[in-house]
């Protein structure tokens, strides 16, 4: 379960977050849908810790990500690029975060197998392609088995047989009961994917809802995302 | 534990780290090694009168390892991860892994000052085993605390080090002020020209906390010259702690 409430945040003395409120539910896939710049990224680093806001809380669980103990065993963590040093192995990598959080070396080899990196393990982080980074990434992730995942852009980068494969894990994750948080600026990836929809634009929840409520009378929720966000910028695109 | 644990593997996984411990643990013995003949003959000479300094005068010079391996604690979180992804970096990994930052400084701390310590025992060991070798009785053993003290001061180094990347957030500044001042040009040291109080400064007091005769403006007692060393290390490790707990990463 995230809880994000009333999120506010200032950079450079512009207002990038307004008040940003929603959950994301246990068993659902919630997709976090806007365009460059709306806010997602700003909002997920929030939840995590990395940043902080000037107002509202972020919850996972009910409780603020720095007050996690062991905090990889509660939420698998997504965001740009794999995380890991270029001279390391990608086993190194992974290694180290393990030993982290007390989890046995021997997660990292079962991780690199989830995501399919296996004969990749001895190569060093620097020299993998944008779509293995990520595959790097989403390992890091699943080391502490968490019931909470938070993916920023998790297709980006992958091929078409890579975005099939995230799709099917993320749908499975959430059949297994997980609570799965991602964000997209690709609709009709996340009209295939996402059980409940949150739209951003410029900092601001523009709606918010499950899928078929959010779509409403439009045809698709590529419609809908114009509709609303250029409701919002207050003329046609 | 745990977070130390995994300090001390990323440390040690970086190729980096490890030019620092081998670049650290040899110039030492090699400068002393060249210097030899010169420094007998100034022994037989008669010019060389004061040798209880032999020997770990020469350390100084293998500070280089502590510097190296202080900043890049630091400086390897803020790299780039990949072109992909500019603004990627492992800091994000590592505070997704241990999100209390205090916790994760002491930690970070903890393993540089284990893996620090440990280089200076051996560096200083072979440094004054082989003044040994090479002097004989001309270079009486030194006092214990005096190996103890280099040792420390060592430690501290490579604590400022980590200190001032908390603060500059990359290795270039920190490496480029800190390997001219300790090889190339001692700033410090032409500060002391013009002013007493540069006698102060860290690499110049540190020094003296187990330098004993040299030749420093403002002779300071090695107990002194440890606790103004501490006092800066401190300092410094303070703002550095206090401007990551507060920035965005």
């Amino acid at each position: 379960m995230i809880t994000i409430d009333r999120i506010s945040k200032t950079k450079s003395r512009t207002q990038i977050l307004h008040e940003v409120t929603f959950e994301a539910r246990p068993g659902r896939v919630t997709g976090f849908l806007g365009p460059n710049g709306a806010g997602k990224t700003s909002t997920l680093r929030i939840l995590l810790g990395l940043d902080r806001p000037q107002s509202g809380t972020a919850l996972i669980c009910g409780r603020r990500y720095q007050k996690l103990d062991r905090p990889l065993l509660t939420v698998g963590a997504l965001l740009d690029g794999s995380g890991a040093h270029r001279a390391r192995t990608a086993r190194a990598h992974l290694r180290w975060v393990a030993a982290s959080n007390g989890l046995p070396d021997s997660r990292a080899d079962e991780v690199l197998e989830v995501v399919g990196l296996t004969g990749d393990a001895r190569k060093r982080a620097g020299r993998f392609s944008l779509g293995m980074s990520r595959r790097l990434g989403l390992a890091t992730a699943l080391l502490g088995d968490p019931a909470v995942l938070v993916l920023d852009e998790p297709v980006n980068g992958l091929d078409p047989a890579g975005i099939r494969w995230m799709r099917e894990f993320l749908r499975d994750s959430a059949a297994q009961g997980r609570t799965v948080l991602l964000s997209s600026h690709l609709m009709g990836e996340l009209a295939e994917t996402a059980d409940d929809v949150i739209v951003i634009d410029k900092g601001r929840i523009v709606i918010q809802g499950g899928l078929a409520d959010v779509i409403g009378d439009h045809r698709t929720l590529e419609d809908a995302f114009f509709e609303l966000t250029a409701t919002e910028a207050g003329g046609p695109w | 534990m745990s977070p130390v644990r995994a300090e001390l593997r990323k440390l040690l996984g970086l190729p980096t780290a490890w030019v620092g411990l081998v670049l650290g643990t040899l110039t030492a013995p090699v400068v002393l090694l060249l210097n030899a003949p010169y420094t007998r003959r100034a022994i037989a000479a008669g010019t060389l009168t004061d040798t209880s300094d032999l020997g770990l005068r020469d350390l100084g010079i293998g500070l280089i390892g502590p510097i190296v391996l202080g900043v890049i604690v630091v400086s390897s979180e803020y790299t780039s991860t990949g072109q992909d992804a500019p603004g990627a970096r492992q800091l994000t990994a590592t505070l997704a892994a241990v999100p209390d930052r205090l916790r994760l400084l002491v930690a970070k701390a903890t393993a540089l000052v284990l893996v620090v310590a440990a280089q200076a025992a051996v560096t200083t060991a072979a440094t004054l085993t082989l003044t040994q070798v090479l002097y004989g009785e001309h270079a009486p053993a030194p006092a214990p605390a005096r190996v103890v003290a280099a040792i420390l001061y060592w430690t501290l180094t490579a604590l400022l080090a980590y200190a001032i990347a908390l603060i500059s957030r990359n290795g270039i500044v920190p490496l480029t002020l800190l390997i001219i001042n300790s090889s190339v040009v001692s700033v410090s040291y032409l500060l002391t020209k013009v002013t007493d109080l540069a006698s102060y400064l860290p690499d110049i007091v540190g020094a003296q906390m187990f330098i004993g005769s040299a030749d420093f403006p403002v002779e300071i007692a090695p107990v002194t010259a440890g606790l103004v060393m501490t006092a800066w290390v401190i300092a410094l490790l303070v703002v550095g702690a206090v401007l990551f707990e507060r920035r965005d990463v």
